[in-house]
């Protein structure tokens, strides 16, 4: 590696080399820079525009852990909702006892416990029974949620915090504070799952994705291995339901439902299984998605044509949303399995070489 | 007793449907290893394809119910074709995720149609009230539900004993390669899975129709409840579906005569066990026997 600013491609010759997080200085220069733009992002937009920020960053926390049960261990999973739906409960729980930076991380503790519970079958069985179990696991969570009036059977239960060292924190500046807060976690939970998943257990993790049996023999142990890769999971979930408690200052199970989980697997694949920039690109994608449907749905409901041309009792509407998150889905799965990371990796590999042809 | 009994008998009419619903999913599983998170959609569009025949369309009803499970097959057909051929030797994740976003492919178009909101009930065709065994009364359309199952059950046991397609679906079920060296054609009978699928995913819409009222959410719950019923009887075996069905119908009636009453005593009030239950088994048979009552343990070579 004679000159790590110029270098076109991958001279990795140890494994010391090969396990380093950056392949070159320009990687670290291109991660700083996305982080300082990050960071001052929020000066130039709204409040409003803010919040739609927030959720992506959120979603994102979501679809790392995501990342770690379906993309590298290979199990569905169709609850990450209900994992943030717990870590979103514990924080309203313990919210007016205790200070946000113990709140969060125990929602991400309990939501650990219980991914644990809900990944013993592992133990027994391959991936698709695990679907199932999580399946299970969401379904009961929004059931004993909406029974139990300890948790206002599911109604809004206010998170408020008020005050951060002194800073106030009201109407105006709520959102760009939790901005940062967010921001600030996502990075350090980007940072820990780049450091397990390079090194012994990451590898571990995809030895038994690929064949269990093989794992097996080889030493590992795949039920244990999937197990913490379940239990992993639900950690990020639980943090990203945390935030999402105190971002939007309170919880309703309306954010985590079904349709939820199944909105966080299409952001996972979306962006591309088992990677950090497709953690980050999926959500983004999905939530504008979701944003410009919901726009064109408002615009059709004023339009007089629109409204000429369909039927009574039909809400073309609400269809836009469901319609468009599943086609997304199998043509993101059809033609491109590898997401959005995959553009980004040519569009990035392109510009390695510019402006020389190879 | 009585009250038991009666129970009883409605939660298995409750149960046949599930039964029914869960024929065609195991189908699909035993020959192409695919989970189809869609099943309750099919259900759905089943239904509603014969409510608009017969309401209509002005279709007898029996004629109406017949066309709509031809067709819902036919789309089982189809999306076997257009998505999941496609999807051959990629890792069985990505095809059960297919099923997943096709799920809500489905969802939204039925929003597309008057369907997607609001209750509808099928023409009377049944007569009122029910036999009378002893103090006991069973309903017409349980009976219904419970005849119509056991017909398919018959149907299906002379289709896969005796035809010729049955046995090769079979034979495809238990090994593939094997199956492809004397000559069936793998690829009709995963397309023939995906038609039956359909098919027996719209007659159980079609019973739901005739047991109570139809709505979107409530025959895609069923879908759900599927799943619990298969686990229960294990993912590959056709009469562990029925049984699995059966019991899972059982269990969300006798847990709304007798356990939500004993949810409310440890503070989960409002009721509603039977929505849970279903749910709360698959987990536990997951902890504890995840091959279910009749299916059959994997062994796998390295």
């Amino acid at each position: 590696m004679r000159n790590p600013w110029a270098q076109t491609g991958n001279y990795r010759t140890s494994y010391v080399q090969d396990t380093t997080i950056f392949a070159n200085y320009r990687e670290i220069v291109s991660v700083v820079l996305l982080l300082l733009a990050l960071c001052i992002l929020p000066m130039f937009l709204e409040r409003s525009q803010v919040l739609v920020l927030n959720f992506i960053l959120i979603y994102a926390i979501a679809v790392l852990g995501l990342n770690i049960t379906t993309g590298y261990a290979g199990l569905i999973s169709v609850g990450q909702a209900a994992f943030m739906g717990v870590g979103a409960y514990t924080v309203a729980l313990s919210a007016p006892n205790l200070p946000f930076w113990l709140t969060i991380p125990l929602g991400g503790l309990t939501a650990a416990i219980l991914g644990f519970m809900v990944g013993i079958p592992s133990l027994r069985v391959k991936h698709l029974y695990l679907a199932l179990a999580t399946l299970a696991f969401q379904e009961i969570f929004v059931w004993v949620v909406g029974r139990s009036p300890a948790l206002a059977q599911g109604a809004a239960i206010p998170v408020e915090m008020r005050n951060f060292l002194g800073l106030e924190i009201g109407f105006r500046n709520h959102n760009y504070f939790w901005y940062y807060v967010i921001l600030f976690v996502l990075v350090l939970m980007v940072i820990a799952w780049r450091n397990l998943l390079r090194g012994k257990y990451g590898r571990a993790l995809i030895a038994v994705r690929d064949n269990d049996r093989a794992a097996d023999a080889m030493g590992m142990d795949p039920g244990r291995t999937k197990l913490f890769a379940f239990a992993l999971g639900a950690f990020y979930g639980g943090i990203a339901g945390g935030l999402l408690a105190y971002m939007q200052r309170a919880v309703v199970v309306e954010e985590f439902t079904l349709t939820r989980s199944v909105a966080l697997l299409a952001m996972a694949i979306v962006g591309g299984l088992g990677t950090v920039v497709g953690s980050l690109l999926g959500p983004a994608f999905i939530e504008f998605l979701r944003l410009y449907m919901e726009r064109l749905s408002e615009w059709m409901k004023a339009n007089p044509f629109v409204q000429s041309i369909t039927p009574a009792g039909v809400d073309v509407a609400s269809a836009l949303l469901p319609l468009s998150f599943g086609l997304v889905i199998v043509l993101f799965l059809v033609f491109e399995p590898r997401g959005l990371y995959n553009w980004w990796r040519l569009l990035r590999s392109y510009f390695r070489t510019w402006p020389f042809k190879y | 007793m009585i009250d038991f009994v009666q129970n009883l008998i409605s939660g298995i009419a409750v149960g046949c449907i599930y039964a029914l619903a869960a024929l065609g999913f195991v189908l699909v599983y035993k020959s192409s290893r695919v989970i189809n998170f869609s099943n309750g959609q099919f259900i759905a569009i089943g239904a509603f394809l014969a409510y608009a025949l017969a309401v209509w369309a002005k279709l007898p009803v029996l004629l109406a119910a017949l066309l709509a499970m031809l067709l819902t097959a036919g789309l089982g057909f189809l999306v076997e074709r257009v998505f999941l051929r496609r999807m051959v030797g990629q890792p069985i994740i990505s095809v059960i995720m297919v099923t997943i976003g096709l799920a809500s492919v489905l969802d939204g178009l039925m929003y597309l149609t008057p369907f997607g909101s609001g209750n509808f009930t099928f023409p009377q065709f049944l007569p009122q009230g029910g036999l009378n065994l002893g103090g006991i009364s069973i309903s017409y359309p349980q009976l219904l539900a419970i005849g119509f199952t056991a017909l398919f059950l018959v149907l299906f046991g002379w289709f896969f004993q005796r035809s010729v397609l049955g046995v090769s679906m079979r034979a495809v079920a238990d090994d593939q390669m094997a199956s492809m060296s004397v000559g069936v054609s793998v690829q009709r009978v995963f397309a023939l899975a995906w038609a039956v699928a359909g098919l027996t995913a719209a007659a159980a819409g079609i019973v739901v129709g005739a047991v109570s009222g139809l709505n979107q959410d409530g025959l895609i719950a069923i879908g759900l409840a599927v799943f619990p019923a298969v686990i229960l009887g294990g993912l590959d075996s056709v009469p562990g579906a029925v049984v699995g069905g059966i019991i899972i119908g059982i269990l969300q009636s006798l847990s709304t005569a007798y356990l939500d009453g004993l949810f409310s005593q440890i503070g989960l009030v409002g009721g509603g066990s039977q929505y849970v239950m279903p749910f709360v088994v698959l987990l536990v048979m997951l902890w504890f026997k995840p091959h279910g009552l009749f299916g059959t343990e994997e062994i796998e070579r390295v």
